[in-house]
């Protein structure tokens, strides 16, 4: 689980390294990274929201 | 290979003292052209630096990056033997590449977000102008003030021609500039009467759309008397370039003066339609009222630009004598469905009863039809 979330964190900066692509790819099924995305996404979104917030107050 | 490097640095310091002194230059001379001005507002000048810090920030990046490229093309190039290396990918540089850059974004934000939030903050406001903009002239309403005029080019058709020599303020110079005291925060209201328009005044660091059915809201607080130029800024028909800005600060002073001057002659305005007027007056008056709000459209001569525009000279319902109903009522209401606004509600009795005659009368259209203002003004009332 620690790997994917590495992975989808590494998709956000954009630099992935060759290793971890050619794991990432031993998995047969894309569904637990499109989850785990998607999920990723939402964090980013309130803690944007978040730090927007704090610097309004 | 170091005697490269070194007539790199010396070629790059030279071109950014040149750099440099052209920009000390233009703040001192804001008509040069090459810059955007430094303005009269402490946002102006606030956004001027801004600028400017982005722009020495994007120079010196540019120095690195073609510095590390040039050199790299001269001192390895294949006729002396270089080499290239094969390697695919190397985690370590990308990651560096990339947060280099989001680092240098992010302290670019920093400031620009705080200027931002100080442009956006109309709160405090001492004074409401509402700014209308029209097809192709702007309307100043004085919200507190019982004040409220249109600002039309003030430009000379004979310079726009070629006829003429061109004046110092060739298309930004109006009839009736917008004056504000100095030292009063002045909020804008924006909005448009047919199409997006935008004000548009360098000078105040101020841009910000009119849009028909919306109300945007701006402000600047001018310290320093003196006469700042813009133009629309939104792609608004066929005279967009014809519709300058002219903001005027003066004294508080001299600014009391100049709305008891704007509210008398509103009145002596609307007292014009109290009284007859000769075929002459109707005429000369209706000649300047023409020229301003509709030969743009329907050409100086009257001879229009069918099929969008109609000619009035000598064909229709202004060489008509039966038309005169017709051509009050399409005058003071528009045409739906065409580009002929309304009038009625923008011009005064006066304005419209001399233009009226004008357009009968004049380019060999001798109806001999004269029009009262207070004809006009009575069905304006009745609507
Ligand atoms: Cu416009």
């Amino acid at each position: 689980m620690l790997k994917v979330i590495r992975s989808v964190l590494a998709a956000f900066f954009g630099v992935q390294s060759e290793a971890n692509r050619q794991q990432d790819f031993q998995s047969t099924s894309p569904w637990k990274f499109i989850v785990v995305g998607v999920f990723m996404t939402l964090v980013f979104v309130f803690l944007v929201g978040f730090v927007a917030w704090l610097a309004a107050n | 290979m170091g005697r490269i490097l070194y007539a790199y640095l010396y070629a790059a310091s030279i071109c950014l003292i040149v750099l440099s002194t052209t920009a000390q230059a233009s703040s001192i001379n804001t008509s040069s052209g090459f810059n955007m001005p430094p303005g009269v507002t402490e946002i102006s000048r606030e956004v001027y630096s801004l600028h400017m810090t982005i722009l020495w920030i994007c120079v010196a990046i540019a120095v690195v990056v073609f510095g590390v490229m040039f050199y790299s093309l001269i001192v390895y190039r294949k006729s002396k033997g270089a080499k290239p290396a094969h390697f695919h990918e190397n985690t370590t540089v990308e990651i560096i590449w990339t947060a280099v850059p989001l680092v240098i974004l992010v302290l670019m934000a920093v400031p620009a977000t705080a200027t931002l939030k100080k442009m956006y903050d109309t709160s405090d406001a001492e004074l409401d102008v509402l700014v209308t903009g029209y097809q192709w002239r702007w309307r100043y309403e004085y919200l507190e003030e019982d004040v409220s005029f249109f600002s039309n080019l003030a430009t000379p058709r004979e310079q726009i021609y070629e006829a003429e020599e061109k004046g110092d303020f060739y298309l930004v110079e109006v009839d009736e500039p917008m004056v504000v005291p100095t030292g009063v925060k002045v909020r804008l209201l924006l909005t448009a009467n047919d199409v997006i328009h935008s004000w548009w005044v360098p000078d105040l660091a101020v841009k910000k759309d009119a849009i028909p059915g919306f109300i945007n809201e701006t402000w600047f607080k001018v310290d320093e008397p003196g006469i700042y130029r813009g133009q629309c800024a939104e792609l608004c028909g066929r005279d967009h370039a014809f519709m300058p800005i002219e903001v005027k600060a003066v004294s508080p002073d001299e600014y009391q003066l100049w709305l008891a001057s704007r509210r008398e002659a509103a009145e002596a305005e609307v007292a014009g339609a109290d009284r007859e007027w000769s075929l002459d007056e109707l005429m000369e008056r209706g000649a300047g009222t023409y020229n301003t709000y509709c030969a743009a459209c329907h050409q100086p001569q009257g001879q229009g630009l069918p099929p969008m525009f109609p000619a009035l000279a000598g064909v229709g319902m202004s060489v008509d004598p039966d038309g005169l109903r017709a051509h009050k009522e399409i005058v003071l209401y528009g045409k739906t469905g065409t580009a002929m606004p309304a009038f009625g509600s923008t011009l005064s009795a006066a304005e419209l009863a001399a233009v009226i005659t004008y357009e009968r009368n004049a380019w060999g259209n001798d109806t001999g039809d004269l029009i009262q203002p207070s004809a006009i003004r009575a069905m304006l009332e009745s609507q």
